[in-house]
């Protein structure tokens, strides 16, 4: 089978029929095709206020920025944060947000004179800065972090960060347009050329 | 011999996934009407694979993980991070629903398929032959008892399996890992080559080889060639890794003589003292709860190691108190397990500008080394290991917990970063007797049957293993030219952890220490066999479901010859 084939094929059995015309028999829950459901960003969510979503907005956009590749706000990290504080995040750590979200609002208005939204983006930085470095000694600054669970205790600039670049780098945009995105690569290269500009692959989770 | 006309089927067989699906195909093949039985839930191969090819911003939480629910209902095969996902959850079984009893100071993680295909959807599909030197080894150091099988008579049915599943490997000559029937190995990453040029010169003691696995890269009937998408466990469509689903069931299919039954969770065998057969297996429909009986002339135990044990235990009987077929009293115990871990890390700088294309759904592996001519002088254990590795070049997942913000956090997150490559030490487990699993007498679960509970304690050996797997790990990644080497650790594994739980009716020659005889038939019950991990003697460093496929098929040879003879 050629890659072309492959795709007919795989594009026949994900769109042919519906799961339930090919006997599917697992729970309801799982009878659509992931492959072929809406993006998870496009989950309805309503758990910030207008304000709030704003000043969310502005620090994914300070996180990752647009520059000659789309950033985080083009690949809907900021309903990506909405819907994770809202329907993923344990009571605590969805406390941890609100309070950190809520001190922005309050804090910065009272020293700065502006609300966050309406700062430069280099004084929007400054802040993120600040908090970065006060929250420097947290185990997710651990080196070799990386295939443990979300650590439950660690601060709002951590949170949003975490969830800014995960939920960019695995967002359609994001894998497509920063990463590079071959689902069905058809064949192993161990040998394959590299570019010292190039992104990696997307498509990492192993399972 | 029991009169065939008036029974259900000729042969029942007790479970669909890597070794049942092989009674299945091998009896219909030899024109026998098969019933599968199966307690999972009904899935189409292809069209089942609900998670197949989904990329991760379609996934619920764009592959965050669902931590509550897996917390609260998946408590162990959560463990399984590699394989267990929201792409696959449906196939797994729900551990809330379906309880056994988890001694919380020493818990024993029990893995469990709920689908047609059982764990041979969401195996890790790593495929070694054992080695002359794996089946005399209890006979020369004492532990267990001899096999009564040698690699001379097991070796042709390794060939009839490897060539019908599909093996990639690259043959070594290794008298420690005897070549199979291969197909052609996948490719290296240019890394892998240079640490292999290294080890040569540098640790000329070990070998780096082709982790050999069930995954085509030719292709055979009825199934493609690998198209490196990489998560195998969401299931492939185009049947390109060994399941049942994709191979030994549309075999068994094809001939018309196979009916199978998903839902269908087997309570009891029904031993008849007059004709000392099993006449019957009763039956629980899963979803309606309605219970029913079959009658065949022969019955074939493939249902997982603690499943297959636990319906013996369970059809205890005036003439077996202790559970069918025990008379030998050690049904239950010397079960098995690999210890398995993270052993040791490097971290490469070398083939920088080297990449790759396409995922590779395996690694390369390491075969034994240790003890190999006789005992090692610097060895305090007895047996040995083998390493499988991993190679991956470091990502934004590797590095997202960096400091900064902005383009230069974007630039630096979306390029690669070093090479990883990495060993994961799976050493030899010995047979122990007080190593068991038992029925509990006061918890069932929500059919009424009793729930396996088990006691399992790590050897001295084992721990001396995994110890010594992180040395020589350590060893190897500096030989390796690793410009960081990151040390293992010598944590034992949860029991149960390695997925390879075997043992507990193990076969023998002498019917008062084993279960079954040289044909996993067993001892007491001629028309009973068992060919799932149960009637593992020994447990050797090897994954061991290429055994379980050989041992399974050359029973049903067996069985049918016997039949035909007039001898069952």
């Amino acid at each position: 089978m050629n890659r072309r084939e492959f795709m007919q094929c795989a594009t026949l059995i994900v769109t042919g029929a519906s799961a339930s015309q090919l006997g599917f028999a697992l729970s309801e829950e799982q009878s659509q095709y992931l492959a072929s459901a809406p993006n998870y960003i496009h989950t309805a969510v309503s758990y910030f206020n207008a304000e709030q979503r704003a000043i969310v907005t502005a620090i994914a956009d300070v996180i990752i920025p647009r520059d000659e590749t789309p950033g985080a706000v083009d690949a809907g990290v900021p309903r990506y944060i909405e819907l994770m504080v809202s329907d993923w995040f344990s009571d605590d750590e969805r406390a941890i947000f609100d309070a950190g979200l809520k001190d922005l609002q309050t804090r910065v208005p009272l020293e700065l004179g502006r609300p966050f939204v309406e700062l430069e983006k280099d004084q929007q930085e400054q802040i993120l800065e600040k908090l970065e470095s006060a929250a420097g000694d947290s185990s997710w600054y651990e080196f070799g972090n990386v295939l443990r669970a979300f650590i439950s205790d660690a601060p709002f600039i951590c949170q949003i960060k975490e969830l800014t670049v995960w939920g960019f780098f695995t967002s359609e945009v994001g894998a497509t347009q920063v990463l590079r995105h071959d689902p069905m690569p058809m064949e192993f290269d161990g040998d394959y050329p590299l570019s010292p500009d190039d992104s990696t692959w997307s498509g990492g989770l192993t399972a | 011999m029991i009169e065939s006309k008036s029974l259900d089927f000729d042969a029942i067989v007790v479970g669909s996934g890597i070794s049942g699906g092989w009674a299945a195909k091998e009896l219909t093949e030899k024109g026998l009407k098969v019933l599968v039985l199966e307690r999972g839930k009904d899935l189409q191969h292809g069209s089942g694979y609900y998670g197949e090819h989904a990329p991760s911003w379609k996934l619920p939480h764009q592959g965050k993980i669902p931590r509550q629910l897996y917390d609260e209902e998946y408590p162990m095969a959560k463990r399984v991070f590699h394989s267990f996902s929201e792409a696959n959850r449906a196939f797994w079984m729900n551990e809330k629903d379906n309880p056994y009893v988890v001694d919380e100071k020493n818990p024993f993680m029990w893995i469990r398929s709920d689908i047609v295909g059982g764990r041979s959807i969401l195996w890790g599909r790593q495929t070694y032959r054992w080695s002359e030197q794996d089946f005399k080894a209890n006979e020369l150091d004492g532990h267990g008892i001899p096999w009564p099988v040698d690699y001379k008579e097991i070796a042709p049915w390794y060939s009839h399996v490897e060539k019908f599943i599909g093996v990639n490997g690259r043959a070594e000559g290794l008298p420690q890992l005897p070549d199979g029937e291969f197909q052609k190995p996948m490719g290296w990453f240019a890394l892998e080559k240079t640490i292999e040029q290294r080890l040569q010169k540098k640790a000329p003691d070990v070998t780096l080889t082709s982790a050999r696995t069930a995954i085509l890269t030719e292709d055979l009937p009825g199934r493609s060639a690998c198209h490196y998408c990489g998560p195998c466990p969401r299931g492939c469509s185009t049947g390109s890794y060994f399941s049942s689903q994709a191979s030994t069931l549309p075999a068994a299919r094809a001939t018309g003589n196979l009916t199978l039954k998903a839902n269908s969770l087997v309570e009891r065998l029904e031993y008849d003292p007059g004709s000392e057969r099993i006449s019957r297996v009763h039956v629980i429909d899963t979803q309606s709860g309605e219970r029913s009986s079959y009658s065949a002339r022969i019955f074939f135990l493939c249902a997982s190691t603690i499943a297959s044990t636990q319906l013996l235990m369970n059809s205890a009987s005036e003439t077996f108190p202790a559970g069918l077929a025990n008379s030998s009293g050690v049904l239950g115990h010397y079960m098995m397990d690999h210890t398995l871990g993270f052993s040791g890390m490097g971290v490469f700088l070398d083939n920088m500008d080297s990449y790759y294309h396409g995922n590779r759904p395996t690694g390369l592996y390491i075969p034994r080394f240790r003890n190999l001519n006789g005992q090692d002088e610097d060895a305090d254990f007895i047996r040995g290991y083998g390493f499988q590795t991993m190679t991956l070049r470091t990502d934004w997942q590797t590095g997202f917990n960096k400091k900064g913000f902005g383009t230069k956090l974007k630039q630096s997150l979306r390029k690669p970063g070093p090479w990883i490559f990495t060993l994961s030490g799976f050493t030899e487990c010995l047979p122990q007797q007080s190593n068991r699993m038992y029925l509990s007498r006061n918890k069932v679960d929500q059919y009424g049957v009793p729930q396996v509970a088990f006691e399992f304690e790590w050897s001295d050996n084992e721990r001396a293993m995994r110890r010594d797997a992180m040395v020589h790990a350590e060893r190897i990644l500096k030989a390796a030219g690793a410009a960081l080497v990151m040390p293992g650790n010598a944590e034992m594994s949860l029991p149960g952890e390695g997925i390879h739980e075997m043992g507990t009716a193990r076969m023998g020659d002498d019917p008062g220490q084993a279960v079954l005889n040289r044909w996993n038939q067993a001892h007491d019950v001629p028309n009973l066999f068992v060919t799932d991990g149960s009637f593992m003697t020994s447990a050797s460093c090897v994954n061991p479901s290429l055994t379980y496929m050989a041992f399974t098929a050359r029973a049903c040879d067996y069985a049918v010859k016997q039949l035909a003879a007039g001898a069952i």
